[in-house]
């Protein structure tokens, strides 16, 4: 297992030019900041199916409804906040119309000085409202890398949401992507298990760790956070007596909204309690945010130690 | 008048006397937005082959259906049972419903950059036919239709058509009223486009100048001079008629205006 860290939008940027060399109906579509979403490369390798935009999201959003209505497969990257502030344009054009165009925003979570305005807080709140779209956040490298090539042979909609930081290779080459399935990546959760996705996997394991000679928690990696399959969730809620959600996101509408769904639906008398984000964050480096909103290793352990 | 535009346009009347009639079974809806378009659509479906039409302006979908009707391309039960429940003659376009209605439309703004892509992928794909956008003018109020002509300008695609139903009246009334929109010509001028102003009540004006638009190679659009609730004198450039109630005293006014024997 490979240890090196990678920013996951830098796997993006590269594994969806490979993908794109194999297959012609493959298009990147950027409403300015290649750079930042990696679509850069893209643009240097396969211009001839490179669109810009500019600063003009809807437009953005529009062309892809177009193009993957015609059978062609676009690929539109942004920041998060950007992209699902567009949300009428979205739930119509590709809503809607079940346009099998990917969406990718980038810069979900807590992203260092640029602050709040840039950073996709409520991305998922708002994409998970809206009726065919299926939402995805890889983990790891290699997690990106399946998901997009998942979404790539889908013929709905998707969105998938991806962060700023380098993370930690958590897979090796014989992970399997499948969609709907949580994924154990810690199993001995006598006490509790912190259901969790992305960015933050990594930082929930720290969390556990930091505990383990007082509790032993599991971690729940969700890296497909709509659809979700409820059977394989009440499966691991049954193994254990308290359930968490963490999120580098709005807790109105993110992956603890989704949980909440499902155990609401299906009465499960455990205590479930929601840790991620409550308001509009602020500039500052990026692991002092997370330290901040406690959302770091210690943070979330403090939360944990909290609640049990 | 050459006979063969005779029967187009008796054919328009027959296509107005459908959309009152659905109109008038919905009991609402939007006559006036549905008059201002018949020929643009009429022209499309009678002369194109492989086309795509993406109605942007998506209240005009009566219109479209009754076009549709005439064609045979809905079948009777759909076409009078608009706006009603289960019905696939939605209140606004529903491509789940058609395999020929090729954009969901209803929130303004959205369909020029849906027919851009679609016009992309035509170029990409060596598919034959053209994509139309009929575009409202009171739509021209949305911010994306204007990143949409900033991105034409830039971006020539030989297989768009934009025509604008210029009826110069928005929801309940004139543009000029509401939020005017002077120089409107020179707006598309100033983002590159190359300007044809048109009567799009004249299927021989509509016919040349969209041929003449097949041959411009540049980024182009038609505007087309209509008349709000177009063929029947008491919706005509009214702002009341944008989105009323046919009740059955105007439904049989407008009928015998059409002049159409009501079975």
């Amino acid at each position: 297992m490979s240890k090196k860290n990678k920013a996951i939008r830098d796997v993006f940027g590269e594994v969806l030019v490979k993908f794109a060399k194999k297959n012609k109906k493959i298009f990147a579509i950027s409403p300015d900041l290649k750079s930042a979403t990696k679509l850069s490369i893209f643009k240097k390798e396969i211009p001839e199916r490179f669109i810009e935009t500019g600063i003009a999201e809807a437009n953005a959003i529009g062309i892809a409804s177009g193009l993957a209505m015609s059978g062609l497969k676009p690929v539109v990257a942004s920041f998060g906040s950007f992209l699902s502030g567009k949300n009428i344009e979205i739930r119509v054009s590709i809503g809607f119309n079940n346009a099998p165009a990917i969406l990718v925003g980038t810069h979900g979570g807590l992203i260092g000085p640029d602050g709040p305005t840039q950073a996709g807080l409520q991305d998922i709140s708002v994409m998970r409202s809206i009726p065919n779209i299926k939402i995805f956040q890889p983990a790891s490298p290699i997690e990106t890398a399946a998901i997009l090539y998942h979404c790539i042979k889908l013929k709905v909609p998707s969105y998938i949401r991806i962060s700023r930081q380098a993370n930690k290779e958590i897979y090796n080459k014989n992970y399997k992507f499948v969609e709907g399935k949580p994924y154990i990546v810690k199993n001995d959760m006598k006490d509790g298990v912190i259901f969790t996705s992305g960015n933050m996997v990594e930082r929930c394991l720290d969390a556990s760790n930091l505990l383990k000679n007082m509790y032993k928690i599991g971690v729940v990696n969700i890296p497909s956070i709509k659809p979700l399959n409820k059977s394989k969730i009440l499966k691991i809620i049954s193994k254990t007596k308290r359930l968490f959600s963490v999120e580098d996101h709005s807790i109105n509408g993110g992956l603890g909204s989704a949980m909440l769904e499902i155990i609401s639906k299906y009465n499960i008398k455990k205590p479930f309690c929601l840790h991620g984000l409550n308001d509009f964050t602020q500039s500052g480096e990026v692991e002092e945010l997370y330290k901040y909103y406690n959302l770091d290793g210690s943070g979330i352990a403090k939360f944990l130690r909290k609640n049990i | 008048m050459s006979k063969k535009l005779v029967i187009q346009n008796n054919n328009c009347l027959k296509i107005r006397s459908l959309l009152i009639k659905s109109l008038y079974n919905a009991g609402s809806g939007h006559p006036g937005s549905s008059l201002s378009l018949i020929e643009i659509l009429y022209y499309i479906y009678r002369n194109e082959k492989n086309f795509k039409l993406i109605l942007s302006k998506g209240h005009g979908v009566p219109g479209q259906y009754a076009v549709m009707r005439f064609f045979k391309e809905l079948d009777n039960k759909n076409f009078n049972n608009l706006r009603k429940i289960n019905s696939k003659a939605q209140g606004h376009p529903d491509k789940r419903n058609f395999k020929k209605i090729d954009a969901s439309t209803g929130a303004l703004g959205q369909g020029l950059s849906i027919a851009i892509g679609y016009a992309m992928a035509k170029e990409y794909l060596k598919k034959k036919g053209y994509v139309y956008c009929v575009l409202g003018d009171g739509e021209l109020q949305e911010g994306q239709i204007w990143e949409s002509l900033m991105f034409l300008n830039s971006n020539y695609l030989k297989k768009l058509i934009i025509i604008v139903d210029y009826n110069k009246f928005q929801n309940e009334d004139l543009i000029s009223k509401t939020l005017p929109m002077p120089m409107i010509e020179e707006k598309w001028k100033s983002f590159g486009f190359k300007v044809f102003r048109t009567n799009g009540h004249n299927l021989n004006n509509l016919d040349k100048t969209i041929n003449k638009v097949k041959k411009t190679k540049k980024p182009s659009v038609i505007i087309a001079d209509t008349i709000k609730g177009k063929g029947i004198s008491f919706m005509e450039n009214s702002g009341h008629w944008h989105s009323a109630k046919i009740t059955r005293n105007f439904y049989l006014k407008a009928l015998e205006e059409l002049n159409v024997k009501k079975k």
